[in-house]
């Protein structure tokens, strides 16, 4: 026990004294995060607004796919890219395998389902009155799509807050595909996983402490949009 | 006179189901229209027709006396202003939720704040201004969409059951603001209700409605069953109802209420439909006396407050009523 108070308080001291190198791994890992997260609002945000709106064979289908794909393991997403990226396989050529950005494509396939059915989901079930309301105040089809947009705002901030949530907790792409270079691909996740087995136990700790922060926040961010969307 | 509306031989469906058949619908500009008919009648149906939300199946719909067909439907909506049942308000404030439609049509901000202002102060929403939209209860809702509506200044105005949610006070401020647009003249106004009496009172016309479809008559003492061509009967489940000559086919009878005779004793008359019921109640309504009798039917019948003087029934007295088969229309 008192091992493990003594790595408390020295994490705690770490990140109070705002540990160079400590803060250098948060800010790697928000960094991809935040890039994989942005790329897949960018993708998934509009195409799930386009999978909502039309009817077409296979809809239903296309939706249970994308609900499998939201429990995706990671290190399968890190094995498969690692296949795809590494020396031998078909995008080797590249050099992408152990950089940041072989880590942002890993993330973003992790988190694609994530958001394309979470923005599916708010806005299928949005009000359908929504609709009817906008067409009798004389919007035309553009501003029909902003107003929509608008009503299911917080939905949709909900949708890429919790896949930045998934994002930033992963360790299996991160670790496979990242390669846990220091001051390079270092992340939280990968870092804390490394720190714990070589034995530095209080550097791990500091990490895991913040990782949980920043959770808590996420999760505290995702409570409030919830209350705003109702 | 000027037609807002032309509907010619109307048809609207959906997964199959024959929603609306109008053979033939005028609507006339600047003039109060209350579309009237039981719920599923099929009104709603014909206000997101005439908002130009819902396009018809089949048929011709001319507005201000040009065809629509060709027409964009989005300009046509901006001369419409329509208020849902159950309308929705946006996730936002009371204010920008009134202005939205002003917004929607480039009006600029300036103008459209105080347009915004002036309409929420005329129909005493002031206060409410600020709020947000979702924290209103259901009669407010209802208040701000008819400002919402309200604001555009268009030359129709739609309001489906607009007076479903609202409190007594603000019922009768937008009975007046009906009244008072009739008097002026300026606007088109039609709505729907279920309710005759209102739609006698605040409407030029009235345009009755049974399953989709028009009916030539007024909505009360409507009966289902029937037609026996070979004797002039239509049989409802408790009556046998003598019927006008040559009719070939109809599952429906409606029979005016003024047209119907209440009598203490049997009338020696040409009337061919005379049958004895019990008043179920009494009841003014504008100046005139509504009177509910059970006579295997309910049949509803309004007759002077004079002639109620002079007959001196009550409650519970049996009476005798009667009309001639002229009276009826088969549909």
């Amino acid at each position: 026990m008192e091992y493990f108070t003594e790595a408390f308080v020295i994490a705690v001291k770490s990140i109070l004294t705002f540990d160079h190198e400590l803060y250098f791994v948060v800010f790697t890992s928000l960094k991809i995060s935040f890039a994989s997260v942005i790329i897949a609002s960018i993708f998934c945000v509009p195409l799930g607004l386009l999978i909502s709106s039309r009817e077409f064979k296979g809809k239903i289908f296309l939706q249970s796919i994308l609900n499998t794909l939201m429990a995706l393991p990671t290190v399968v997403v890190g094995l498969l890219l690692y296949g795809i990226l590494g020396r031998n396989g078909p995008l080797g050529g590249f050099g992408l395998l152990y950089t940041p950005t072989a880590m942002i494509i890993g993330q973003f396939i992790l988190i694609s389902p994530v958001v394309l059915n979470l923005v599916v989901v708010a806005a299928s079930s949005a009000d359908p009155r929504i609709k009817l309301a906008s067409m009798a105040l004389g919007a035309d089809r553009y501003q029909r799509g902003i107003i929509f947009v608008g009503e299911i705002r917080f939905a949709l901030m909900a949708a890429i807050v919790m896949a930045f949530g998934r994002a930033i907790g992963e360790v299996g792409i991160a670790m496979m595909v990242g390669g846990n270079i220091e001051g390079y691909t270092r992340t939280m996740t990968t870092a804390i996983a490394l720190e714990t087995s070589k034995g530095d136990f209080e550097f791990a700790m500091a990490l895991g402490i913040l990782l949980l922060l920043i959770a808590f926040t996420v999760n505290l961010f995702l409570q409030r949009l919830q209350q705003f969307s109702k | 006179m000027n037609s807002a509306y032309d509907l010619i031989d109307v048809k609207y469906g959906y997964d199959g189901l024959e929603a609306l058949n109008i053979d033939q619908c005028q609507i006339h500009a600047n003039k109060t229209t209350a579309i009237l008919g039981p719920n599923g009648a099929g009104k709603s149906t014909l206000l997101n027709i005439l908002a130009f939300v819902f396009r018809v199946s089949s048929g011709e719909v001319k507005f201000f006396n040009k065809r629509c067909e060709h027409e964009s439907h989005s300009a046509l909506r901006r001369r419409v202003a329509y208020v849902q049942q159950n309308p929705y308000l946006f996730n936002d404030t009371v204010i920008k939720n009134v202005e939205l439609g002003l917004k929607l049509r480039g009006v600029n901000k300036k103008d459209r704040h105080q347009s915004t202002m002036i309409m929420l102060e005329r129909l005493g929403l002031g206060d409410l201004a600020p709020r947000r939209a979702h924290e209103l209860s259901g009669g407010e809702t209802q208040k701000v969409a008819i400002a919402r509506a309200m604001v555009l200044e268009t030359e129709v105005i739609l309001l489906d059951e607009p007076f479903t949610y609202l409190d007594k006070r603000f019922a009768k401020d937008l009975e007046q603001l009906i009244l008072d647009n009739r008097r002026t003249g300026n606007q088109t106004v039609i709505f729907s209700t279920h309710d005759q009496s209102r739609a006698q009172v605040l409407a030029d016309d009235i345009f009755s409605m049974l399953a989709g479809r028009y009916v030539p008559s007024s909505i009360v003492n409507l009966y289902s069953g029937r037609l026996l061509p070979d004797k002039n009967i239509f049989e409802t489940a408790e009556l046998k109802i003598s019927v006008p000559e040559n009719l070939t086919a109809g599952e429906h009878i409606a029979i005016e209420s003024t047209q119907i005779v209440l009598s203490k004793e049997q009338l020696l008359s040409s009337m061919r439909n005379s049958f004895r019921g019990k008043i179920r109640s009494l009841h003014e309504d504008n100046g005139q006396i509504q009177v509910t009798i059970e006579a295997g039917e309910i049949f509803q019948i309004i007759i002077t407050k004079a002639a109620l003087d002079e007959m001196n029934i009550n409650v519970g007295e049996m009476v005798w009523l009667s009309f001639k088969s002229s009276a009826i229309s088969v549909f």
